[in-house]
């Protein structure tokens, strides 16, 4: 007889935060890293670099794209810098995930042809930024405002630490599953 | 000058904060969601890119049927009875996972973008209803049970919550993809 095969999962709040809700946060963007991971495992770069039409994400520009935001929202949203420095987390620059893409357009040379160490790379530096970021936030922090220089739209972004939070699980969890459709077309 | 302002509020009236600030999340994503499927005809949420592939449609009703199946999880009173009453369509409704080659579920063809949001709107006022009385507490409660398949599976509701959300934002972006590539496909026609 088989083992019955026993699957365990949890939000464990992690530990080293000044407040529950940020940990709580922190700990389910590590879940979707993970699922991220299993989402992408095994893909070669010529998979990573495969769009499904011209113009069109593939699955590395979609694994840079969610690095890349995370840290920008760790500058801007969550430590209040004025401006993002992805490329001194990263190593890559905050536009080299291409998108978004022209019509026709291919992924930019900075990421072309990468093996997927080079993008879970990126995932890892990503969440270690974040950790960092929120460490020191307490609860107070979520509620308050973050206020941005204005666009030169003549538009102005406000959005407090709790969104920030947010986006960047849903953000993360919202491209985790187009891997997922990609890869099925492979 | 035009300001746009993103806040989750925490909404009141609420045991627990954790879950106040779950459901301001989720309203923001649905919202967006919303927002983004605006337009898509029967057609379109009816459209299958290849044979066994996911329509926009059966994502849609997918998204609801989980969130409503979840809660009962939570609740420990899961039954498919128990879903259809808060739903009024059934758990394998969605026809998900289909077969290698599988076609979309026939009941669902021809339904509209009112039909589908209808069904949303009901999961998410079943989900806040049921989960208003939650503790902190109860967040760390681990929940054990035995799927249909054997696998014994255990899952504290903390876990529930953030699932309920990334499983939402995960389809969703499913949805956005298969929107570009149907308006891909009329183009190239």
């Amino acid at each position: 007889m088989t083992a019955l095969r026993r699957i365990e999962s949890r939000i464990v709040p992690a530990e080293g935060f000044r407040s529950l809700e940020v940990a709580v946060k922190v700990t389910e963007l590590g879940a979707v890293h993970e699922l991220i991971r299993e989402a992408v495992d095994g893909l070669t770069p010529a998979q990573l670099d495969r769009q499904p039409a011209p113009g069109r994400n593939s699955a590395g520009m979609l694994l840079a794209h969610v690095a890349m935001v995370e840290v920008h929202l760790g500058q801007v949203g969550l430590l209040g810098e004025p401006d993002g420095r992805v490329e001194q987390v990263l190593g890559v620059g905050a536009d080299d995930d291409g998108m978004r893409l022209e019509p026709g357009g291919a992924p930019t040379p900075a990421i072309a042809g990468r093996d997927l160490e080079f993008f879970l790379d990126l995932l890892a530096r990503a969440a270690h930024h974040t950790r960092r970021a929120c460490e020191r936030l307490t609860d107070t922090d979520l509620a308050t405002d973050i206020v941005r220089p204005p666009r030169p739209d003549g538009s102005q972004r406000v959005f407090d630490r709790r969104y920030v939070l947010f986006h960047m699980v849903e953000h993360a969890s919202l491209h985790m599953g187009q891997p997922r459709t990609l890869r099925r077309s492979l | 000058m035009k300001a746009v302002t993103n806040r989750i509020v925490l909404p009141r009236g609420r045991r627990a904060t954790e879950v106040a600030s779950f459901f301001a999340q989720l309203d923001e994503l649905s919202g967006r969601m919303v927002e983004d499927v605006r337009g898509a005809t029967p057609a379109e949420l009816a459209w299958q890119s290849k044979r066994g592939h996911n329509t926009i449609g059966m994502l849609l009703l997918h998204i609801a049927i989980v969130e409503a199946f979840w809660t009962l999880v939570a609740e420990e009173r899961f039954s498919p009875a128990a879903l259809r009453r808060a739903l009024g369509v059934d758990l394998d409704d969605d026809g998900m996972p289909l077969p290698p080659a599988g076609l979309p579920p026939a009941a669902l063809r021809g339904r509209t973008l009112a039909w589908y949001t209808n069904v949303l709107r009901r999961a998410r006022a079943f989900a806040r209803r049921r989960t208003a009385r939650f503790t902190r507490a109860d967040l760390d409660r681990v929940i054990t049970r035995t799927r249909r398949n054997g696998e014994r599976v255990r899952q504290n509701i903390r876990w529930i919550l953030y699932h309920v959300l990334e499983h939402q934002a995960g389809h969703y972006g499913q949805v956005l993809l298969l929107r570009h590539h149907y308006a891909d496909r009329r183009r190239a026609r």
